[in-house]
């Protein structure tokens, strides 16, 4: 039987995969590791404390979960695939409502806590909208020609949106935007409407970037939270700029004051780029990075959504290739089983996970080399933090579920 | 590609998409690459410059030694007591908290008894009064760092039995601007509170000593201003790194020795870097280069005749001033070699280092004691300058034997007396008949304003520019003054027989200073070479096992020939050695037993604007041993002495001289083997 396993044309699982996987996780942990045990002080707290303790620990659950999900045919799961969007949904709205969400300090409304584990239920959403999705649109081509199909099918991706959006979590509503449109390419819309569908969000998008950025603070349509508005505009090299109902005198010295602002305001990204950038060809070596140890890079996002700028500051470009490597070693097999995929279902399903985990990846890194601006998602695997490892081993259980039952050649 | 065979080739829809994918790695690939290798230089500078501090390290300033080796100039530690303040980060932390939870609660007392004075909730603009603002944060935080840190001081001095103060702007500033470096509590401690440290503060709380090297003058005044001083001065050198963010103390010569060759004695200072941290505060230290220590200067002193020199000048009889005010010059003759060089009144160049003890400044002021009399100062050479004149007699043939009558003053019965035009000119020798050699001898006035008019003043004057009187040496002290002398085109330009006879006694227009006329009298006695004096022999390496070649100063070449003849000189020697030897002679106080010295006195005067007399330069000048002509032995030593409103050279600068022959012919017989401890040599 083992024999059977092991032979590739009948191999049950992904073995590259599951190789690129398995290292990215023991990256993760390395690191996880080399970003908080950076002080004696957050050394001696006690073990099960440690963040690449529980980094460890939220591995061998996403593999339990993921593992599990593989024990289902992908087409039993997606009989529940309305059920288990909604039930996502739930928390979604859940999150919203104070004393279940709490802010962790931060401004926004992600986690429910559960006392041992501060639950993020975005997370978790993102997946069951490519369940949902993917079901919904593996009925046959023709029916997606009828334009309430395309509407249905949006549907199922704005409400999750909105629902991210308020809480605010702009970076993990935007991937679903991505995720969203190639499934939909994939399962065959027409051309015409994906055309008109990407016009409408590249016109909504520009409005919103020029109405954040260049109109006057009294003016504003869009109501975004004060620290998404500046992310944006560090980005986008903008200088903070008083309401103009302040008088003449006030106005200079509140110039200077936003200008002090906004230089602590692109600190974060600054010294992200500073980090990568001096890691150079090969690195300053593990737990060598002082960006991290010495406190320039912030503790509190070091080892999460800026674990990236650790890694390429200790390992340098040769890492920052290694890790590049890992995930398109995850991607490309991800792609080879939508391509392998036994029905369509399975194919979108998969295009799905692949494309969520390459927002993903692009948006993090992209943020840590300045391409992107600043959003607070995680880099699936490295980044530390239970719901996002969970979720994206969860993901990736989906897509050996649909290789373990792909066609055979 | 492997992964692309394996995708199904009729599904351009999957291919798409990996496409896009692949770019996207792609595009992340690229700006890895622009950001980690090719602008990496540029993110590892801003990385230094943002986490590390340079500081400047001054190098080990390097030794003075005399001519046998004894340390005139050294480096000893002091120690600093010092608080490093990143070791009391969480002691400022604690106490920050402790007082921020005072005020927060005092703050909410406050909004509670408003809002029950006004029966209601406050509005939030009326809020915000009591709201815990920023500012009122980093005033907390400041008035808990000076609190920790005070009673650290306040320990520390109780420990210690010393009152130290922690002055909280100097300490505010500090924290601000010179975070990476620790905190300077306490400079030069003693070794009995070093002691009281290393036993009492088992614990010491961030606290610990540091040592600097200071300057150190082992025999205090001792040579004060031939070795110069030293002022702070922490700029960078040429050749040395000139970006610090921060630079310790350090300090450069300005006057003498350590001016003159301070480029050698600095080193080249080094630098380390201090990695901070975000806040600023120091976690790592790294020399990056190591200073290199100063080279140690030998100097031609002879630190026995230095001390017998100053000794002997500070004690000089019959002088107004007290103490002595006056300067003394010791020459090898035939090397141009400084064996000493004293100025008085002297001062302490470690208290320029260390500070000056109350009243200290002040006295250094009134008396200019900080000016070196032997070479900064300029005198009418009064007499002396007649061995000048009597050369330029000598070698424009006038017979030394000649006779000349000095007229008997009718005013002052028993002294001469000469009439130049209207003027009266006294004259100290008695009346009667004068050859050279007694008109020296007993420096007859009459004499040589008669031959200085007979011979004219262009030979004087051209005599005078050989032996380059009114010219800078050129000394490497920064103490130096050039003197004055008539030149050829003042003789053209209405130049009288006053103004020659003035000069044949050695007065107003002809300024020198003592060591102008060691370099003279040396001339006389060599044979007529004037010389460039030397102070220094080698500049060598700190380390005598660093194997680096000392740098040797061989006697320089002769800076002039006189171009007199032989004759000339022995008469001209013959006339001083009777100066001493003859009972008549005015100088006949030098003489010391076994050694036949060539001596002239002097007494210049000095008028005011009134011409009334306020003052008398008096000199002593002199060489040995002198040797006759046809002897096998040359003259070794010229020994010039000057002392400001002394009784007469005779009276106040000869016995000075005498002592010093004393000295020099016992540093002869040290390096004989015949030692004898004329002086005390043993530093202070």
């Amino acid at each position: 039987m083992f024999d059977a396993v092991l032979n590739e044309h009948q191999s049950r699982v992904d073995k590259l995969q599951v190789a690129a996987i398995c290292g990215l996780m023991l990256l993760g942990g390395a690191f996880v590791y080399s970003a908080t045990m950076v002080s004696e002080a957050a050394a001696s707290a006690s073990w099960y404390n440690l963040g690449w303790v529980r980094q460890l620990a939220y591995y061998v659950l996403g593999v339990a979960a993921g593992t599990s999900v593989c024990l289902v045919h992908y087409r039993t799961i997606a009989r529940w695939a309305y059920a288990v969007y909604w039930a996502s949904i739930l928390p979604l709205v859940l999150v919203l409502i104070p004393p279940i969400g709490t802010t962790h300090g931060w401004g926004a409304m992600r986690w429910i806590d559960l006392g041992f584990f501060q639950f993020q239920p975005s997370e978790f959403a993102k997946l069951a909208f490519i369940l949902a999705e993917a079901h919904f649109l593996s009925r046959p081509v023709e029916e997606l020609r009828i334009p309430l199909n395309l509407l249905k099918g949006l549907g199922l991706m704005v409400l999750p949106f909105l629902l991210i959006m308020r809480e605010p979590d702009l970076g993990s509503a935007l991937v679903l935007l991505p995720t969203g449109l190639v499934m939909l390419f994939v399962a065959g819309t027409p051309r015409r409407y994906l055309a008109q569908l990407l016009c409408g969000v590249a016109a909504l998008g520009t409005l919103f970037l020029v109405d954040v950025l260049f109109a006057p603070p009294n003016w504003q349509v869009f109501k975004l939270q004060d620290y998404q508005r500046k992310r944006l505009m560090v980005y986008f090299d903008r200088e903070y700029k008083p309401a103009s109902n302040v008088p003449k005198a006030e106005q200079e010295r509140l110039r200077k004051e936003l200008r002090k602002q906004q230089f602590d305001d692109s600190h974060n990204v600054r010294q992200a780029l500073i980090s990568v950038g001096s890691g150079g060809l090969t690195g300053k070596g593990w737990r060598r990075g002082t960006q991290n140890a010495l406190g320039y890079l912030p503790r509190a996002v070091a080892h999460n959504d800026f674990i990236f700028s650790v890694i390429a500051e200790e390992e340098g470009f040769a890492g920052s290739v290694l890790v590049l490597t890992l995930y398109g070693t995850i991607l490309f097999t991800g792609m080879r089983i939508a391509g392998q995929a036994r029905d369509r279902l399975g194919k979108i399903m998969a295009v799905g996970v692949v494309t969520l985990i390459f927002s993903h990846v692009f948006i993090n890194i992209g943020m840590n080399i300045r391409i992107m601006p600043v959003t607070g998602v995680p880099l699936p695997l490295l980044s530390y933090g239970g719901s996002s490892v969970l979720g994206s081993l969860i993901a990736l259980g989906m897509l050996q579920n649909i290789y373990m039952y792909r066609k055979a050649y | 590609m492997l992964i692309f065979d394996q995708l199904k080739k009729h599904d351009p829809k999957l291919q798409a998409v990996s496409v896009a994918i692949l770019s996207g790695l792609g595009l992340l690939l690229a700006g890895l690459w622009w950001v980690q290798v090719v602008s990496a230089r540029e993110y590892r500078e801003s990385l230094e410059t943002q986490s590390f501090r340079t500081v400047r390290i001054p190098a080990v300033r390097g030794k003075i030694l005399d001519d046998s080796g004894n340390v005139l100039a050294e480096n000893r530690p002091a120690y600093c007591l010092s608080m490093y303040l990143e070791e009391l980060r969480k002691p400022f932390d604690q106490a920050y908290f402790k007082a921020r939870d005072r005020v927060r609660a005092e703050l909410h007392a406050r909004m509670q008894a408003r809002e029950k004075q006004l029966g209601r909730k406050l509005k939030k603009q009326e809020k915000k009064e009591f709201a815990f603002s920023t500012e009122l944060k980093l005033r907390l935080k400041q008035q808990a760092r000076y609190e920790v840190a005070s009673n650290v001081v306040a320990e520390l001095s109780q420990r210690l039995q010393v009152p130290i103060t922690l002055e909280a702007t100097n300490f505010q500033r500090h924290y601000q601007n010179r975070l990476a470096l620790p905190y300077p509590l306490l400079a030069n401690v003693d070794p009995t509170n070093i002691a009281r440290f290393e036993e009492q503060l088992t614990s010491p709380l961030g606290l610990d000593l540091e040592i600097q090297s200071t300057r150190c003058y082992p025999y205090e005044t001792v040579g004060s201003h031939l070795l110069g001083s030293l002022s702070r001065n922490n700029n960078s050198a040429e050749g040395e790194e000139s970006f610090f963010n921060y630079r310790l103390q350090d300090f450069r010569g300005v006057l003498g020795i350590e001016y003159g060759y301070d480029k050698e004695l600095r080193g080249l200072a080094g630098a380390k870097s201090v990695q901070v941290n975000n806040i600023g505060y120091r976690t790592t230290e790294n020399v990056w280069s190591p200073a290199e220590p100063g080279e140690n200067v030998v100097l031609t002193i002879d630190l026995e005749v230095q001390q017998v020199t100053e000794a002997a000048l500070q004690n000089a009889p019959l002088s107004t001033y007290s103490p002595v005010r006056g300067a003394a010059v010791v020459m090898d003759v035939r090397t141009g070699d400084v064996l000493a060089l004293a100025s008085s009144p002297t001062l302490n160049p470690n208290h320029a280092v260390r500070g000056y003890p109350p009243g200290e400044y002040q006295r250094i002021v009134e008396l200019f004691a900080q000016k070196n009399r032997a070479t900064q100062e300029r005198y009418a050479p009064g007499s002396i300058f007649k061995t000048v004149v009597g050369l330029a007699c000598l070698e424009a043939g006038f017979d030394p034997k000649a006779l000349y009558y000095v007229a008997e003053n009718p005013a002052e019965p028993g002294k001469g007396y000469i009439k130049v035009g209207n003027r009266p000119i006294r004259d100290t020798a008695s009346p009667g008949n004068y050859d050279f050699r007694r008109a020296l001898m007993r420096s007859s006035n009459s004499y040589f304003i008669t031959n200085g008019l007979r011979v004219g003043a262009e030979r004087i004057v051209r005599l005078g520019h050989k032996f380059h009187l009114g010219e800078r040496i050129g000394l490497p002290l920064n103490q130096e003054t050039a003197g004055s002398f008539p030149t050829l085109e003042r003789l053209a330009s209405g130049w009288s027989d006053g103004n020659t006879a003035n000069m044949s006694i050695g007065q107003d227009p002809v300024l020198v200073t003592p060591m102008q006329i060691a370099v003279l009298t040396s001339a006389l006695a060599n044979g007529g070479k004037v010389l460039w004096p030397r102070f220094v022999t080698k500049v060598e390496s700190q380390d005598p096992t660093s194997g680096a070649a000392p740098v040797l100063y061989g006697p320089r070449s002769v800076r002039d020939e006189l171009g007199v003849s032989a004759r000339s000189l022995s008469i001209l020697q013959e006339a001083m050695v009777a100066d001493t030897e003859d009972p008549e002679g005015t100088g006949h106080r030098a003489a010391v037993p076994g050694l036949r010295i060539c001596g002239k006195t002097g007494t210049a005067q000095i008028q005011d604007e009134h011409n009334r007399k306020i003052g008398q330069t008096t000199w002593f000048i002199s060489f040995a041993p002198y040797c006759p002509p046809g002897s096998a032995e040359k003259p070794r030593w010229a020994v010039v002495v000057m002392v400001e409103n002394g009784k007469s050279g005779g009276d106040s600068c000869a016995p000075v001289a005498q002592k010093i022959y004393g000295a020099l012919l016992n540093r002869e017989r040290r390096a004989n083997g015949h030692a004898s401890p004329l002086a005390n040599v043993n530093p202070r």
